[in-house]
């Protein structure tokens, strides 16, 4: 497995893709970061620092390692090397199991190189407008600790429906439309709507809820952190499952 | 590239027999694209695994290789299905279609990935693009690589974990014919080490120097399989020119020759030799304007074949 595993990673630095999804992750946390604190109505006092540092994921920056994700199975369907992969690995657990490990570990380097990046700018930026960022502060935790785990989940969602989907254009449209187009949808569906607690969204804003409300819409309350981060969980492992035991197993032809 | 052709490993693999048994592939209800197939080939020779284009081959390759689950029936490479081999790059090299490369990635990236997975060392990538003539194009990116270069490079893959069967599908294809003659120095030298040696080809003549034995496929189904000389004797044949071309055919038929009338003077013989042709002309006093052998060879034989006539 850890053969696997490397000849992954080699798969992901011997070609480009990752360098520009990291550009994006880098900029798109150092321009929230200056459209927060920059407007003359930007973060002036310690309470908004949490919403400010959490901004990366409901921005939503995940969207660079959801991409990511799709891409180390579609890529393989899209360019054939699917066929050496599996001439050298038959399994498709084992396969799948490697770009797990990899990309988990991928998504967790993207996330830190986020959460820095936003550090990098923020403090020092504030701390000139005498708004200290208290790394101690539960709140502020909670936050940096909300990005981590979203962005790493996101990455592995991400791997999971490129593997349920494989065809790579199919499984980037629909993702990126189901994330950002038919969530949104869902919340302003009577009925349907109470189903929204259970999206990666919902999951999402249930992990980066600190204070007040639950409640989103009428009668729709997120669920709980710990609820959210199972929701994430699931909506990552179960299209990883389901593509390991059907979709992947189909003739390569 | 003209340099004779050498693998780094000197010591002979083991032996890696391959048989297919009875295997039938549908695709849908109603496209049979192998039907019961069975055949064996044999370690230490080249096998040409030959049809006309559609009829099956590459999707019987796949079975074999477990890319393609077969409706029913089963195949084995050295006893085991491919799938249950432990290490298959070691034991089995693949070539298939020529384009499963991301175009991003150079040639020498692609091979150290394989030899990462494998737990072969990197340098065993260099190895074998020196050995396919890649070299210098070894860290370019395989986008700019021509037809003839990526049949190189999936040659290149398949010989990666020094394997003990090859099986490759088209080899042949994009290669100029300086390429193929070295491809096929290549595939004698590897069957000369005792390895499996398997290439399909739509294409007659690019087998017909180089495989021992042929197999050969038409609508999915086995048309024959056997040695070049079992497969094309009994099929040569002597054409004589006459102007007495009607009486010496009656005079052939009496000494149990099968004769055929070309033209108003040629007659094609079997049966008998072109001096047993001659003498029965001199012994009739019939004037002969030709006379000589012709080898109708695999490329009659294999036309026959696979458009469904027998001789």
């Amino acid at each position: 497995m850890i053969r696997l595993v490397r000849g992954e990673f080699l798969k992901l630095r011997t070609t480009q893709v990752w360098f520009w999804l990291l550009v994006g992750t880098i900029a798109l946390s150092a321009l929230l970061m200056v459209g927060g604190i920059a407007p003359s109505d930007g973060v002036r006092s310690a309470d908004k620092v949490p919403d400010l540092l959490g901004s990366y994921v409901t921005a939503p920056g995940y969207i660079f390692v959801f991409v990511l994700g799709v891409l180390a199975v579609t890529t393989e369907y899209r360019y054939e090397t699917i066929t050496p992969t599996v001439l050298q690995t038959p399994s498709r657990w084992s396969i799948i199991s490697a770009k797990l490990i990899a990309y988990s570990i991928v998504a967790v380097l993207f996330a830190l190189v986020a959460i820095l990046v936003e550090l990098a700018v923020a403090v020092p930026w504030l701390s000139s407008k005498n708004v200290s960022v208290d790394l101690g502060n539960g709140e502020v935790q909670h936050a940096l600790l909300g990005v981590f785990g979203v962005v790493v989940l996101f990455g592995i969602i991400g791997l999971g429906v490129g593997a349920l989907l494989r065809n790579q254009i199919v499984a980037v449209v629909v993702g990126i439309v189901f994330l950002l187009v038919v969530q949104n949808i869902i919340l302003i569906i009577p009925g349907v709507r109470n189903a929204w607690p259970y999206t990666p969204n919902g999951g999402l804003q249930a992990i980066m809820h600190t204070t007040g409300s639950t409640q989103v819409v009428d009668n729709v309350h997120l669920v709980a952190t710990g609820a959210g981060v199972l929701v994430l969980l699931l909506w990552a492992v179960i299209p990883a499952i389901a593509g390991a035991a059907v979709t992947m197993n189909r003739d390569i032809t | 590239m003209t340099a004779p052709p050498q693998t780094a490993h000197a010591a002979a693999p083991v032996s890696g027999r391959i048989v297919v048994e009875g295997l039938t592939k549908d695709f849908g209800a109603n496209i049979r694209a192998v039907d019961q197939l069975s055949f064996t080939v044999e370690p230490g020779s080249v096998t040409g695994f030959l049809g006309p284009n559609g009829a099956g081959k590459t999707t019987t390759l796949r079975m074999v290789l477990g890319l393609v689950s077969p409706t029913s029936g089963h195949s084995t490479v050295g006893g085991q299905p491919y799938k249950q081999l432990a290490n298959p790059s070691r034991t089995v090299g693949a070539a298939l279609e020529a384009s499963s490369f991301h175009p991003a990635r150079t040639a020498r990236n692609h091979l150290r990935i394989l030899c990462t997975v494998a737990g072969i060392p990197d340098n065993r990538a260099d190895e074998v693009l020196d050995l396919v003539g890649l070299y210098d194009a070894a860290r370019r990116k395989v986008r700019g690589y021509s037809m003839g270069m990526r049949q190189r490079l999936g040659l290149a893959q398949a010989l990666l974990g020094d394997p003990a069967v090859l099986i490759l599908d088209e080899p042949a294809n994009g290669l100029d014919p300086e390429g193929i003659r070295w491809l096929r120095g290549l595939l004698r030298h590897l069957a000369g080490e005792g390895r499996t040696v398997l290439i399909s080809s739509h294409q007659l003549n690019e087998v017909q120097e180089v495989a021992d034995r042929v197999v050969i496929l038409n609508k999915g189904r086995l048309v024959r399989q056997g040695s070049l000389e079992e497969l094309t004797a009994g099929t040569d044949r002597v054409v004589v020119r006459s102007p007495g071309a009607e009486q010496l055919q009656s005079a052939l038929v009496g000494q149990q020759a099968q004769v055929q009338r070309r033209e108003e003077q040629l007659l094609e013989v079997r049966g008998l030799s072109a001096a047993q042709v001659g003498h029965v002309a001199f012994t009739e006093g019939i004037e002969l304007h030709e006379l000589h052998d012709e080898r109708s060879g695999l490329e009659d034989l294999f036309f026959q074949l696979t458009s469904g006539v027998q001789t």
